[in-house]
C-alpha cells in the first residue's frame, strides 16, 4: 500500500493539481462527485490518519486535471488533525500534495463566514476561482447573490454550480482555464487579515461595498422548522430512537439474505477448490486457510456497506449533527463526543469500519476515547458465538436466548460507558474536553448517487485496510491448526489434535483450567482471533463434529458438548457456570486481530493497539474466572 | 466592567443580543472568535436541546451548537 501510496504521490507532484478547500457543509465532496463523475478514491499519508480523496477531472470538462478534495476547514485555531492537514496543504507546507491552483468552494448563504476562511486560501498567491454553492437555499433565506459584482469586488472569478446536478462545473473550469497560463495578479481575498476580528470586519465591508448580497436576513425556515419538531422536547428523543432501531434494523436484517448468500457462495467455492485433490495440502490451504478467510472478510461486506450508506444518508440530509446535539450532554459525561454515537452505533456492526466512523469527531482527546471503547461494543461477529453458546445454557425456549442476547447488547453499552467515564477520569483529566461549537447544516434533500459513490469510496476503503489483515491472520490460523510436529520429519501435516494450534491450547490449559475450559476451547479462543465467529467452526472441528448440513452440524455439536468431558477428572466442560464464563469472556476480550491491526493504523501508535488488546483480553479473562468460581462459590457448577 | 454584560445561557430564545466580549480558556475563545463570535456581531439562541445542553445559536447565517460552559463565555450586552 506505501509503495502505491508513493508512486501516486510522486506523479502529481509534477502535473497540474487542483485542491478543492472550504469549510465543512459547503458541498466540497459533492463537488469532487460532479467534477470526476464519480472517479476517486481515497488516499492516505504515511504518518497521518486523515485520507483525502484524489481523482482525475472528467475528460469533458477540458484538459484532465487532478483534483484532491482537502478536509472541510471550520477554522485553524485549535485545528483537529483532518483541518491540520488541509490548512498544511493549503499554506504549501505538504511535502507530497502541492497545489498548482484552488477552487474554493463557499456557501452562498454564509458568505461572510466562508469567504474569511478563503482568506486564508487568497494568501498563497496561487490560481484560484470559488464555486459558490447553495444557491438553491438562497430562496429559503431570501437572500440573492450577483456572482458577478462579487467576483468584480474580489478579482477572482466567482461560479454559481450546483454539483448535486453538474450545473456550472463546465464553466468552471473554463474559469480555471482562463487563469491559468496568465500571471496571477493578485485579489482582494489576500487583503483580508489572518486576525479573524479584523477579517470579519474586511469581509463584511467588502460584501458590502460589493453590493452583490441582498440580505433578507431571514433564517432558513424550513430548517428551523424542522429543528423545533427534531429537537423538541418530547419528540427529539423518540425521533432520535426512531432512527437509530430503524438503522439496527437494515444493518441486520437487510443485510441477512446477502450475508447468506456470500457465505454460501465461499462455503461453496472453498469446497469446490478442496475437493480438485482432496489429498492435496495446497489445495486444503487455499480452499480451507485462504478462500475461507476471504469468505469471512467478504461476509460482513453487506453490513458494511449498508452501514456506510445509511450513515452518509445521515450525514448529508443534516440529520447526524442534530443528532449528535441530542446525545452530546450524557456522552460529554462520560469524556466522549456528540458524534461519538456514529462509531459507538458502527460497532455493533464491526469495530473495523466504527473505528474509521470516529474520524467524524473533530476531537483528538474524544476520538481516542472513543475509539478505546470501541471493542466493547457487541459487534456481530460475536452474534454467532453468542448464539452457540446461550443455545448449549439455555436448552429450553428461544424467548430464554432472545432475552439473554437482549441483555448481553444493553450492557456492552453501558459498560462501554462505564469504561470511557472511568477512564476520562482517572487517565485523561489533565486534558482539557475541547470545544463542540458544531455546525448543524441546512436540510436538504440528498441526491443518490453522489451517496452511492461516497458509500463505495469508503467500502472499498475499508476492504483493503481490513480484508488484508483478516486473510493474514486466517491464512496463518489455518497453518497453525493444521500442521505440527512430527518425529522425523520437523513440520508436517497432522490432524488438529496433533498441530502447533492443540500444542499451543495445551500449552495454555493451566490458565483455561480456572474458567472451566479445556484446551480444546482454548483451541476455539486462539482461533477467534482470526474473528469471533470463526470460534464456532473451529469447536466443530475439534470436537469431530461432521456433517455437511449446517443445521445438523449444530446440533452435533451441541450434543457433543453437552457429553464433553476432562480427560483426567471426568467432569464436565460445558456447565453453566463455564458457558457463562465463556460469555463473559466473549464479552470483554478484543478477539480480533484485524481491529488491532486497524487501531494500530488509524492511531499510528502499536502502543495503544497493543495496550486495548492487553486490557480488554486480560480484563475479558479476568472476569470470566471470577464469575466461574463466584458461581460456583454459590454452587452453580 | 459594564453591568449590562451576561452570559449567552442567560438570554431569552430568539432574542437577538451583541456580543460584548468573551471570556474563556484563551485557546477556545480564540476558536469561538475565529468561528465568527467577534465583539459587536448579533446573534441569538435558537434553541435548547431537550437535556438543557448544549443550545443552537445562529451566527453569520449558521447554526452552531455549542455547549453551555462553551456559550456561557460568550459575554452580551
Amino acid at each position: 500500500m506505501s509503495t502505491e501510496t508513493a508512486q501516486t504521490t510522486t506523479s502529481t507532484s509534477k502535473d497540474n493539481v487542483v485542491c478543492l478547500v472550504g469549510m465543512p457543509n459547503s458541498g466540497k465532496t459533492t463537488l469532487m462527485n460532479a467534477l470526476t463523475g464519480g472517479n476517486f478514491k481515497t488516499a492516505n499519508y504515511a504518518g497521518v490518519t486523515v485520507s483525502l480523496l484524489r481523482g482525475r477531472s472528467k475528460p469533458e470538462y477540458g484538459t484532465p486535471r487532478n483534483i484532491v478534495d482537502l478536509p472541510g476547514v471550520h477554522s485553524s485555531v485549535a485545528p483537529s488533525p483532518e483541518e491540520e492537514l488541509a490548512v498544511e496543504v493549503i499554506e504549501g507546507r505538504h511535502s507530497k500534495v502541492k497545489p498548482d491552483a484552488f477552487i474554493l468552494v463557499a456557501d452562498a448563504t454564509q458568505l461572510e463566514r466562508h469567504l474569511k476562511f478563503g482568506g486564508l486560501v487568497g494568501r498563497q498567491g496561487k490560481p484560484t476561482v470559488i464555486a459558490l454553492t447553495m444557491v438553491d437555499l438562497l430562496d429559503r433565506t431570501g437572500q440573492s447573490v450577483n456572482a458577478l459584482k462579487l467576483s468584480n469586488a474580489l478579482g477572482i472569478p466567482v461560479v454559481p454550480v450546483d454539483p448535486r446536478t453538474g450545473k456550472g462545473v463546465k464553466e468552471l473550469f473554463a474559469a480555471l482555464d482562463g487563469l491559468s497560463g496568465m500571471l496571477w495578479m493578485g485579489n482582494a481575498l489576500a487583503q483580508v487579515s489572518s486576525e479573524p476580528v479584523v477579517a470579519f470586519k474586511q469581509v463584511q465591508e467588502l460584501l458590502r461595498r460589493s453590493g452583490a448580497v441582498t440580505r433578507g436576513a431571514q433564517p432558513d425556515s424550513l430548517t428551523s422548522r424542522i429543528d423545533r419538531f427534531v429537537l423538541h422536547r418530547y419528540f427529539g428523543f423518540p425521533v432520535f430512537f426512531l432512527v437509530l432501531i430503524s438503522l439496527f434494523a437494515a444493518i441486520f436484517w437487510l443485510a441477512q439474505p446477502f450475508m447468506d448468500l456470500i457465505d454460501g457462495a465461499f462455503a461453496v467455492a472453498a469446497s469446490s477448490v478442496t475437493s480438485l485433490a482432496p489429498d492435496s495440502v495446497v489445495m486444503r490451504f487455499l480452499g480451507d486457510g485462504v478462500i475461507a478467510g476471504l469468505g469471512a472478510v467478504a461476509v460482513f461486506f453487506p453490513q458494511i456497506m449498508i452501514l456506510f450508506f445509511l450513515m452518509t444518508l445521515l450525514e448529508d440530509s443534516g440529520y447526524l449533527a442534530r443528532g449528535a446535539t441530542l446525545v452530546d450532554r450524557p456522552l460529554s459525561y462520560l469524556g466522549l463526543h456528540g458524534r461519538s454515537f456514529v462509531p459507538m452505533l458502527s460497532g455493533f456492526a464491526c469495530a473495523i469500519p466504527a473505528v474509521f466512523a470516529a474520524r467524524a469527531i473533530p476531537a483528538r482527546r474524544e476520538r481516542l476515547l472513543t475509539i478505546w471503547i470501541l471493542p466493547l461494543m457487541s459487534c456481530s461477529a460475536r452474534l454467532p458465538v453468542y448464539a452457540l453458546l446461550l443455545a448449549a445454557l439455555l436448552s429450553g425456549a428461544a424467548w430464554q436466548a432472545g432475552i439473554a442476547l437482549a441483555a448481553i447488547y444493553v450492557s456492552s453499552l453501558l459498560i462501554g460507558s462505564l469504561v470511557a467515564g472511568v477512564t476520562a477520569r482517572i487517565f485523561m483529566k489533565h486534558r482539557q474536553p475541547s470545544l463542540l461549537a458544531m455546525e448543524l447544516p441546512a436540510y436538504r434533500v440528498p441526491r443518490w448517487w453522489p451517496i452511492l459513490r461516497m458509500t463505495w469510496a469508503r467500502g472499498s476503503a475499508y476492504l483493503k485496510r481490513a480484508g488484508v489483515p483478516i486473510m493474514i491472520v486466517s491464512a496463518v490460523l489455518w497453518l497453525i491448526s493444521n500442521f505440527g510436529y512430527v518425529p522425523g520429519a520437523p513440520i508436517a501435516s497432522t490432524p488438529m489434535e496433533r498441530s502447533f494450534a492443540s500444542e499451543l491450547g495445551q500449552k495454555i490449559e493451566p490458565v483455561l483450567r480456572p474458567m472451566g475450559a479445556d484446551w480444546r476451547v482454548g483451541v476455539g479462543l486462539i482461533s477467534a482471533f482470526a474473528a469471533r465467529e470463526v470460534f464456532v467452526s473451529s469447536m466443530a472441528i475439534v470436537f469431530h463434529v461432521d456433517s455437511d448440513d449446517e443445521q445438523t452440524q449444530q446440533e452435533n455439536l451441541l450434543d457433543q458438548m453437552r457429553t464433553a468431558t476432562f480427560p483426567d477428572t471426568g467432569q464436565k466442560i460445558f456447565t453453566p457456570a463455564s458457558i457463562i464464563g465463556l460469555v463473559v469472556f466473549f464479552f470483554f476480550s478484543l478477539q480480533c486481530f484485524s481491529t488491532v491491526a486497524v487501531v494500530r493504523k488509524e492511531m499510528n501508535s502499536w502502543k495503544l493497539a497493543g495496550l486495548q488488546l492487553l486490557f480488554y483480553t486480560g480484563l475479558g479473562y479476568s472476569l470470566a474466572v471470577a464469575t466461574v468460581q463466584t458461581l460456583r462459590a454459590f454452587g452453580v457448577a | 466592567m459594564d453591568p449590562g454584560s451576561r452570559p449567552l445561557t442567560a438570554v431569552a430564545l430568539n432574542k437577538r443580543v451583541r456580543i460584548e466580549r468573551l471570556d474563556g480558556p484563551h485557546q477556545d475563545c480564540a476558536r469561538l472568535l475565529d468561528l465568527g463570535f467577534t465583539p459587536g456581531e448579533e446573534i441569538s439562541v435558537t434553541q435548547w436541546a431537550p437535556l438543557g445542553d448544549p443550545l443552537v445559536v445562529r451566527v453569520r447565517g449558521t447554526l452552531l451548537a455549542l455547549r453551555k460552559r462553551e456559550a456561557a463565555w460568550i459575554l452580551v450586552e
